[in-house]
């Protein structure tokens, strides 16, 4: 753990007018390691991922990835430097199949924006791979249905195919589990632990089985700060989180 | 195999669109020129607005920079023109291009209604500006030029250039349908499904948005061509908000989702507006009611309707769906039958000379009406229990045909989206 | 000085009279987000239904029927036609909106005509309210003007001050939410749009006698109401206010103005070179005071796309 942190936060504070959500994150991600963000909601988790991913831009702190600062900068650029992420609120392409879906995420890292002398189709590269992540979220029975068309789930798998797309080296899940069964969940924790291997992930879960099972580090996020960063068993012994968050689940 | 009847449909469009001069008379033969254009407009439109989802109200300015572009060009050198005749779409092509790649940078900077209302004012300063520009756009009278021969032909007949129109606007629509097969074709749908996200997946939307309004305006800009070559001369009128309008309606009542759908909506209204603008001084009204008829029951538009039938026929086997297609027809014809003869009525009660007929005579206040070869006294009751009679009919119909296919319908639907680009939405796995 | 003056009223008295039209339409579009191509529509009725009125129930009387039946008529187009396509997203109303403007346009060419109607100011109204230097002032711009005001005094407390506005206010905001507590949602909607549409009718009651009423007022004064509620910024009323009056003001003054880009260049010596390259720096202000509000549209949409006093978007 004594190499560089591949994402960090420095002092990051959000203010939406008079109210501020985010007041004051530090946050270390290491390049591979797991790190789960936890904590009630309202907390500002969300707005954590929507300030490392572009989508806002912090009223004061630094957000650096790999050692570039990137607060600011706006979601495509910080894609192409290599941060993915998925949404809380499911943000796919309702009108198209779910092969095309994904298509449309692995067509961007091959270069393929402005092409325009080419039949897709004929693409056999672009397939296999779009395939290839079909099959790992099990959704290959599914690449014909239009994707507004799945269940919630389904629709959660996609997310998070779509996120792996780009091959990122730093993944950020919002609630990748939201709507899934016992199996289903089980499964996708897997998928995600398969994944991750030699990239980073920052994941935001309330699923606490999966948490401490899935996570290197975790971090307590409560009222927009972070009261405690630790492995699953520190942060499980630590006073101030039992009281803030965690109470009866952690006994059980 | 579904695809190769789609080819064998599209080779016998072509051999039929190909054999037109020979088998309607000239005056038809002009309507088809004006058709073929309509369809090229409409399409280059839905780029922008059904597959891309950005809806702009001022579309016309496209087709008139094209239209002036080619107009200047005409006259270039001379008069011999900076092109042969048969290349001169190009010169629509590439100032189409330039002026939507500009326009478009400043348009897409903004999304949804913002975007539209640019559009709209795009086209309007175009509009207040032409008749002020009198060496780019003529004043009143336009500019004219002359179609140069080119090629052994003298391009003086409506035939030739007729075969001219329509090779362009076939290779045009080929390159259209092409870019929808194309990388860049595929993320426009993106665009209009969820422009965001595109954003996080690391797409730089908006060069995306200033590609796809480019390559709109330059189809735009070769439809503007072709309608200067048929009727050498380019008029500011074009900028009118009228044509912006129309390519709107024609758009959708052909119906966004597929290809053909608005070639063949501005076809079909192009070609009703020249039928019956003898006929009806109404006819725009027509439009209108039926475009808000389509976007409030029909969503899909006539292409739509079309493939609602096809499933249906499939489903209900031809035996049961013959009958039920007749009554569509029947109803449609009753409903259309009626509407149109409330409106006529209704036109002529209205228009000046009736008005003065009617005044001018104390004792008879309510003179007939001469329709459909037969005199209507306005103030009897037959004159309005037939359209309401004819109105009634219709609506039963349509009525009992709903019920008919309302509950299959709703077990159908999700088939529906089966791809096959041509012929239905070009959204499936290629 | 007196032609600045007279310029200067008029432009506010013009300005004013988009206020009335623009007023609905921003609330409308602050409500439902939806912009309502047909609002400039309600406007033409507004003229065509007091001209028709106005053989059998005078001038005052007919300016007073007048925007309830436009105001019906919005209520009518709200409850049987938009609320039938929300479903389909606010691109599908707004293009609903406009296929009904369309339609409104060709069924008052079809019971009016394809011209202009003699739809003029009563005698008892046609007198000079002052003089201005050498020309006298009509008394019934004023009137227009008073109109405008009191409506813009009328909603601001109705919307501010009663019951009534703070729940419509709250729909506007938070429809759901007020739906929860409630309200009578659609029926704040419904009415909401019925006012609006009666408040664009009004207007065209009092402009349509002394502008002229004929097909096309829709288009004209559509467009610019369209350029009055993105300047000001869309669902501001103290937005609308100030676009319309700067709009007005601005069309008003360039007419007045006689130079051009080559007078201008003069000052730095390039007024030969201008005037042999003609085109735009030759075209007298006066010309271009059409394209200005336009021009004015583009630069708000570019630089400030919520308006000059809008919520930031």
């Amino acid at each position: 753990m004594n190499a560089d942190p591949i994402l960090t936060l420095r002092g990051v504070r959000k203010a939406f007018g008079a109210t501020e959500i985010i007041r004051g994150v530090d946050l270390d991600l290491q390049p591979q390691e797991r790190h789960a963000l936890i904590g009630p909601n309202g907390a500002g988790k969300s707005t954590v991922f929507h300030l490392v991913s572009g989508h806002y831009t912090p009223s004061a702190g630094e957000i650096a990835l790999a050692g570039r600062r990137i607060e600011g900068r706006g979601p495509q650029a910080i894609n192409r430097m290599g941060l993915a992420r998925s949404f809380q609120i499911t943000n796919i392409f309702p009108g198209l199949t779910v092969f095309e879906n994904l298509r449309l995420a692995v067509m961007r890292p091959r270069g393929l924006q402005y092409c325009l002398w080419k039949r897709i189709g004929r693409d056999p590269a672009i397939r296999r791979e779009t395939e290839r992540l079909l099959e790992q979220v099990r959704l290959q029975h599914r690449a014909a249905t239009l994707a507004g068309e799945m269940s919630y789930s389904e629709q959660r798998s996609l997310e998070i195919a779509m996120t792996l797309a780009s091959d990122p080296k730093v993944i950020l899940l919002d609630e990748p589990m939201a709507g899934m069964s016992r199996e289903e969940t089980a499964y996708t924790s897997d998928l995600i632990r398969t994944v991750t291997r030699g990239r980073a992930l920052l994941i935001v879960e309330h699923d606490m089985q999966v948490v401490f099972a899935l996570s290197d580090r975790i971090s307590v996020l409560v009222y927009g700060q972070v009261i405690a960063t630790g492995t699953p068993s520190e942060i499980r012994a630590n006073p101030a989180v039992k009281e803030a968050y965690l109470g009866e689940e952690v006994a059980a | 195999m579904r695809s190769n009847s789609t080819l064998v449909a599209v080779a016998l469009g072509v051999l039929l669109l190909a054999g037109v001069p020979m088998l309607l008379s000239q005056g038809l033969v002009n309507a088809a020129i004006q058709m073929l254009i309509a369809a090229l407009f409409a399409s280059a439109y839905n780029v922008l607005c059904g597959q891309a989802g950005m809806l702009s109200f001022g579309h016309a300015a496209y087709f008139g920079i094209g239209a002036f572009g080619t107009v200047h060009a005409m006259n270039a050198l001379g008069g011999t023109g900076l092109l042969p005749t048969p290349l001169m779409p190009l010169a629509g092509a590439v100032s189409g291009l330039a002026i939507g790649a500009v326009a478009g940078w400043f348009a897409t900077k903004r999304t949804g209604t913002y975007f539209a209302m640019i559009t709209l004012a795009i086209a309007e300063l175009l509009h207040a500006l032409a008749p002020h520009l009198k060496g780019l756009f003529g004043g009143e009278a336009g500019v004219s030029a002359m179609r140069m021969p080119a090629m052994g032909l003298n391009f003086g007949s409506t035939t030739q250039v007729y075969y001219l129109t329509l090779a362009w606007v076939l290779a045009s629509l080929a390159l259209l349908y092409f870019y929808t097969v194309t990388p860049a074709g595929r993320l426009a749908l993106g665009l209009r499904e969820n422009g965001h996200r595109l954003r996080f997946l690391g797409y730089h939307v908006h060069g995306l948005s200033v590609l796809v309004f480019s390559i709109s305006a330059m189809f735009s800009g070769i439809a503007g061509a072709l309608q200067v070559i048929n009727n050498e001369a380019a008029n500011y009128v074009v900028f009118d908000a009228s044509l912006s309008a129309s390519v709107v309606l024609n758009t959708y009542i052909g119906g966004v989702k597929v290809f053909l759908g608005p070639a063949l909506g501005a076809s079909l209204m192009t070609f009703f507006g020249y039928a019956v603008s003898d006929l009806t001084q109404s006819w725009l009204l027509y439009q209108g009611i039926l475009f808000v008829l389509v976007m409030m029951f029909m969503p899909e538009g006539l292409a739509g309707l079309l493939g609602l039938a096809a499933r249906e026929q499939r489903r209900l086997g031809l035996a049961r769906f013959a009958p039920v297609l007749l009554a569509c027809v029947a109803a449609s014809v009753l409903l259309a039958a009626g509407t149109t003869f409330v409106v006529e009525l209704l036109q002529r009660m209205f228009s000046q000379d009736y008005r003065a007929l009617a005044s001018a005579n104390a004792a008879a206040p309510w003179p007939p009406i001469t329709l459909l070869g037969h005199a209507w006294l306005p103030a009897a009751a037959v004159t309005w229990l037939v359209p309401a009679g004819l109105l009634a009919g219709g609506g039963v119909l349509l009525l009992a045909v709903r019920r008919r296919l309302q509950p299959a319908q709703a077990e159908s639907e999700p088939a529906a989206h089966a791809p096959a680009p041509l012929v239905q939405s070009p959204g499936g796995a290629a | 000085m007196d032609t600045l003056l007279v310029s200067l009223l008029n432009g506010i008295i013009y300005g004013l009279v988009l206020f009335m039209v623009s007023a609905g339409l921003t609330l409308i579009f602050g409500m439902m987000g939806v912009l309502n191509f047909a609002h400039a529509s309600f406007y033409m009725l507004g003229a065509y239904f007091a001209f028709a009125l106005q053989g059998v129930l005078g001038f005052w009387g007919a300016l007073a029927l007048s925007p309830l039946l436009v105001g019906l008529v919005g209520a009518v187009v709200e409850r049987f036609f938009l609320r039938r396509v929300h479903r389909y997203g606010h691109a599908h109303e707004l293009l609903l909106t406009f296929g009904l403007s369309f339609i409104i346009a060709e069924l008052v060419k079809l019971f009016f005509g394809n011209f202009p109607v003699n739809y003029r100011i009563p005698a008892s109204l046609d007198f000079a309210a002052f003089r201005l230097g050498s020309s006298d002032y009509p008394a019934y711009r004023l009137l227009m003007g008073g109109v405008a005001v009191a409506m813009f005094v009328l909603i601001y407390l109705l919307l501010t001050r009663t019951r009534v506005g703070i729940v419509v206010r709250s729909a506007i905001y938070r429809p759901r939410m007020a739906e929860a507590l409630g309200h009578n949602v659609p029926l704040v909607f419904m009415g909401v749009f019925g006012v609006g549409a009666a408040l664009a009718g009004l207007a065209g009651a009092v402009a349509g006698a002394f502008y002229t009423t004929n097909p096309n007022m829709a288009l004209e004064l559509g467009v610019m109401v369209f350029v009055v509620v993105v300047v000001g910024g869309l669902g501001s009323l103290e937005g609308a206010m100030l676009a319309s009056l700067l709009i007005g003001l601005i069309t008003s003054l360039a007419v007045a103005v006689d130079a051009t880009l080559a007078d201008a260049l003069a000052l730095v010596g390039a007024r030969a070179w201008a005037e042999e390259v003609g085109g735009l720096l030759t075209l007298k202000v006066s010309s271009l005071a059409a394209t200005l509000p336009f021009a004015l549209m583009l630069l708000i949409l570019l630089v400030r796309p919520s308006g000059l006093l809008g919520e930031k978007a």
